[in-house]
């Protein structure tokens, strides 16, 4: 073994190599070994448990002995030595979670993907799209998120929030630079399913057609399981279908990613409904062995005023988005008045607007900056003409004959903090007044609809009514249940139910198989290692994040048509350029220490290094000041500095971006490179006259040496 | 210059290169650096006679050194007790200036650790009494390392047999 490399990594590798290769032709024994790799990665990321020694030791032996074949049996039998020789090392990584040798690869994921709830490889996509390679960066997204397109469109994208960029200036976008790609993609007909495994025979059941169930359809599927998703609505795709509006999200990308996921052989039963349609003990008599509860929070919060339950007039959000997105698009009333101030209020809001509402009003206790929606959906609701009444209270929903007339409220202020860290908003006494309205949409919250678990005794539910899971398996109490999206987790995200039906279809797989559930929720995985877009130190400080094109507003008042019109190819790879490659480069700011405090050049004008603070960056400062001495490259651990010698310059790139070039100087003796005159001039200051006087010749290390040597032997005496 | 000194009797250096094996064994080097050389000059005819001289180039240490004088972390050092200079590899960066300035190509580049190395005299071993890797194993005896006060006058004493046998 090489130093430098740990057994561990070295054996995932070898084991993969083997996999690939096809050199194990015993069907029994291959899936051994592949079980043996998984837990391998496991312990290699941090992920394994006590059990992991002893389930690849059994595994190890069961090859050696029942391998039947040469092959599977040395295989074993090498296993079993690495494991007992290796043992500290793998203890080590176990109990503390830690590669000494740095060898084992998700060590420092960059930020973006550490911060995605599905932990997608971002720096690796985003550098494919500013290759030209969208078709591959579709796939190298899909092997952690099945829905690229989905998510390119509504994704909260708390990637962005972690973004090195947005410390200089702007964070790339991420999310729009995903949903160019799989547009392009699927129009291009290049958005295509990794190989199938073939069909293992065994019978897997997802309750809930939304993101976490067919994530989680769509893993199980290409490991080879067969599938069946029950769903009681007419259509897939859970909140993301009756949940956002059109107008963000267009039917054909749910239903084109859908169909990919059908394309694995999936199979769907509509229009049904656990408890009421069709019962546990039926499925488990189709033989189902295994099931994935994934049925989001569909229920609404009340807002507990009086008034509520009187009036036809008032419609949550949740039943209101979902009744117009099966197409009922009769508007709620002409004054409307929203209650809350989430994405799911923005979403309710700027559907009236385009039913034909003539007044929207979103009211909202706390103040704007308070608001969980995000800016964008706020700034995008603002410019469709919906109005805000922040620091309002409702009290009462007034009205008579089963029509509303208006809205009481009170004026609130901002009180002290509550549990959530956010200061509670308090009513003011005798500040009421009422907003007209004919209409009221509560968007305060939702929860899960429990109907139809009731069989399911056994499960736990928590204190939010939840249900409770292993976080790290998404194991439910009862034997063979597993869970995850909104009903673990309350209503979130799309990309935070994927991620849990990922997590989900794995642990599925593992309980089939019979070896151990991860004892830690996964970390991301580099899926791959990519070359760097080169760019020039102006260029990577000149371009700026696209603005997405809009539609104009008298289309978005009166039309679902999507709002975002998405990124030109050009400023995709323009955004894609200016991506910082955290992947690559771990921000250890050693080489900015090395140019400032060691070699005194000072070069290097990095502030986006400190985390907390800040300071300005100006990649653009090297190419005045660098002597390109190399030292910062020859410093930096993961390789993201680099120095070469090319077309008669010496380069000097950080992850790509072109931080100084100066032409170089020769060897007058071999024509070998020397530096760059700068370099020299440095180097001359330093030594002062004496250098000045000798150093007529400019000769490299190799021709100075024979130059001596040479001189030397001239003057030996005559020989006798 | 150092208060030792490293002659190499070049006339009786058969170039079998065990200095420079011995060199970087001791100081556990990958290919590339090579921190005392033995050069072949020649050959070339005398008398019809093809010669050729096998040319030892180690460090000088020089007394006013430019690859101190050019290092801008003070990795490179002259030790004050006896003049050898060396590098100091927590201090030194890998800018390669030294290697620049060194009108003899002595200090040389480790890429595996990304930090220049030169001769020391073997500084550690000197210290506890022993003399430079190179100079234990040579096979014709001809690397003599003394202090200066101590060194034989090898070329001066076979110059006067040489001109004593021309009578």
């Amino acid at each position: 073994m090489e130093k430098g490399t740990c057994p561990v990594a070295d054996n995932a590798r070898t084991l993969a190599g083997i996999l690939a290769e096809g050199r194990i032709p015993v069907a029994r024994c291959r899936q051994w070994t592949e079980d043996i790799l998984s837990l391998m990665k496991d312990v290699g990321s941090g992920r394994g448990g006590a059990e992991h020694l002893p389930a690849m030791e059994a595994l190890a032996k069961r090859l050696q002995r029942e391998g039947g074949n040469e092959d599977c049996v040395a295989l074993g039998k090498r296993l079993l030595s690495e494991l007992q020789t290796h043992r500290e090392v793998f203890l080590s990584h176990l109990e503390t979670a830690n590669c000494p040798l740095g060898d084992c690869i998700q060590l420092s994921p960059a930020p973006c993907q550490m911060a995605c709830p599905a932990g997608i490889d971002v720096s690796g996509y985003v550098t494919l799209i500013g290759q030209g390679r969208g078709d591959e960066a579709i796939s190298l997204i899909r092997k952690d998120n099945p829905f690229p397109w989905v998510c390119g469109l509504v994704c909260t994208h708390p990637c962005e929030f972690m973004c090195v960029r947005g410390r200089i200036d702007k964070p790339i976008a991420i999310k729009d630079l995903k949903g160019f790609a799989a547009e392009r993609a699927m129009s291009e007909g290049k958005y295509a399913n990794p190989d199938r495994a073939p069909d293992n025979g065994r019978k897997v059941c997802i309750i809930g057609a939304g993101p976490a169930g067919l994530t989680a359809a769509y893993y199980l599927g290409l490991k080879g399981y067969r599938v069946t998703v029950i769903e009681s609505l007419p259509m897939a795709g859970g909140m993301m279908m009756v949940g956002i509006p059109r107008y963000r999200l267009p039917r054909e990308v749910i239903d084109r990613e859908v169909a990919m996921i059908e394309d694995l052989g999936v199979t769907f039963r509509y229009n049904t409904r656990l408890g009421t349609d069709v019962t546990l003990d039926d499925l488990k008599q189709e033989g189902f062995e295994a099931f994935f509860l994934a049925i989001g929070a569909h229920a609404s919060f009340k807002m507990r005023v009086s008034g509520e339950d009187d009036f036809p007039g008032v419609a949550d959000a949740i039943a209101f988005l979902k009744r117009v997105a099966l197409g009922d698009h009769h508007m709620p009333g002409k004054k409307v008045a929203v209650i809350g101030g989430g994405n799911v209020a923005m979403d309710a809001a700027r559907t009236c607007i385009r039913l034909g509402c003539e007044e929207v009003t979103v009211v909202y206790r706390r103040t704007r900056s308070d608001m969980p929606a995000n800016p964008e959906e706020v700034e995008q609701a603002e410019e469709e003409d919906i109005r805000f009444s922040f620091l309002t209270v409702p009290i009462e929903i007034r009205g008579g004959d089963g029509k509303i007339s208006s809205l009481r409220c009170l004026r609130s202020e901002l009180g002290p903090e509550d549990e959530s860290g956010r200061r509670r908003p308090v009513p003011v006494e005798g500040s009421d007044f009422s907003i007209d309205v004919d209409a009221v949409i509560p968007a305060i919250g939702q929860t899960i609809d429990k109907s139809g678990l009731e069989s399911l005794d056994a499960l736990q539910w928590s204190r939010r009514n939840t249900i409770n899971v292993d976080r790290a398996s998404m194991e439910t109490p009862v034997e063979g249940f597993f869970a995850a999206g909104d009903v673990v987790t309350g209503p979130a995200t799309v990309v935070e139910a994927i991620g849990g039906g990922k997590r989900a279809a794995e642990a599925i797989d593992r309980y089939f198989e019979g070896i151990p559930q991860p004892k830690m929720p996964p970390v991301p995985v580099r899926r791959q290692h990519l070359g760097f877009l080169e760019v020039p130190a102006s260029t990577k400080m000149s371009l700026s994040r696209p603005q997405m094109q809009m539609l104009g507003y008298d289309r978005r008042r009166t039309t679902f048509q999507q709002v975002e019109l998405g990124l030109s190819e050009n400023s995709a790879r323009e955004e894609a350029r200016r991506c910082l490659r955290c992947d690559i480069c771990v921000r250890c700011g050693k080489c900015v220490d090395i140019c400032r405090n060691k070699m005194g050049v000072d070069a290097l004008q990095m502030g986006y290094l400190h985390f907390d603070r800040p300071g300005h960056t100006d990649f653009r400062v090297a190419a005045e000041r660098c002597i390109l001495c190399g030292a910062c490259a020859a410093n930096c651990p993961t390789g993201a500095m680099k120095i070469e010698d090319r077309n008669r310059e010496r380069v000097l790139t950080l992850c790509g971006t072109i931080l100084n070039h100066l032409e170089l100087e020769y060897c007058q003796s071999c024509g070998a490179p020397l530096g760059p005159a700068r370099y020299h001039d440095f180097i001359r200051k330093r030594t002062g006259e004496t250098a000045l006087l000798a150093g007529a010749e400019h000769l490299c290390m190799t021709c100075a040496r024979k130059a001596a040597a040479r001189a030397h032997g001239e003057i030996m005496p005559p020989v006798a | 210059m150092s208060k030792y000194y490293l002659f190499q009797d070049a006339k009786n250096c058969i170039g079998c290169h065990s200095c420079e094996v011995a060199c970087k064994s001791n100081k556990d080097l990958p290919v590339g650096p090579k921190v005392c050389q033995v050069l072949t000059i020649g050959p070339r005819l005398v008398d019809n006679v093809p010669k050729a001289a096998y040319i030892f180039m180690p460090c000088f240490h020089c007394e006013d050194p430019w690859c101190v004088a050019a290092c801008p972390t003070g990795a490179m050092q002259k030790r004050a007790k006896d003049g050898i200079v060396f590098v100091d590899h927590d201090l030194c960066v890998g800018c390669k200036t030294c290697m620049s300035a060194c009108p003899w190509g002595a200090p040389q580049w480790n890429p595996e650790i990304g930090k220049v190395v030169k001769c020391d005299y073997c500084m550690d071993r000197i210290d506890q009494g022993l003399k430079p890797a190179c100079v234990t194993v040579c096979t014709t005896h001809c690397l003599h390392f003394e202090t200066t006060d101590k060194i034989q006058p090898i070329r001066r004493e076979r110059y006067a047999k040489a001109m004593a046998a021309l009578e």
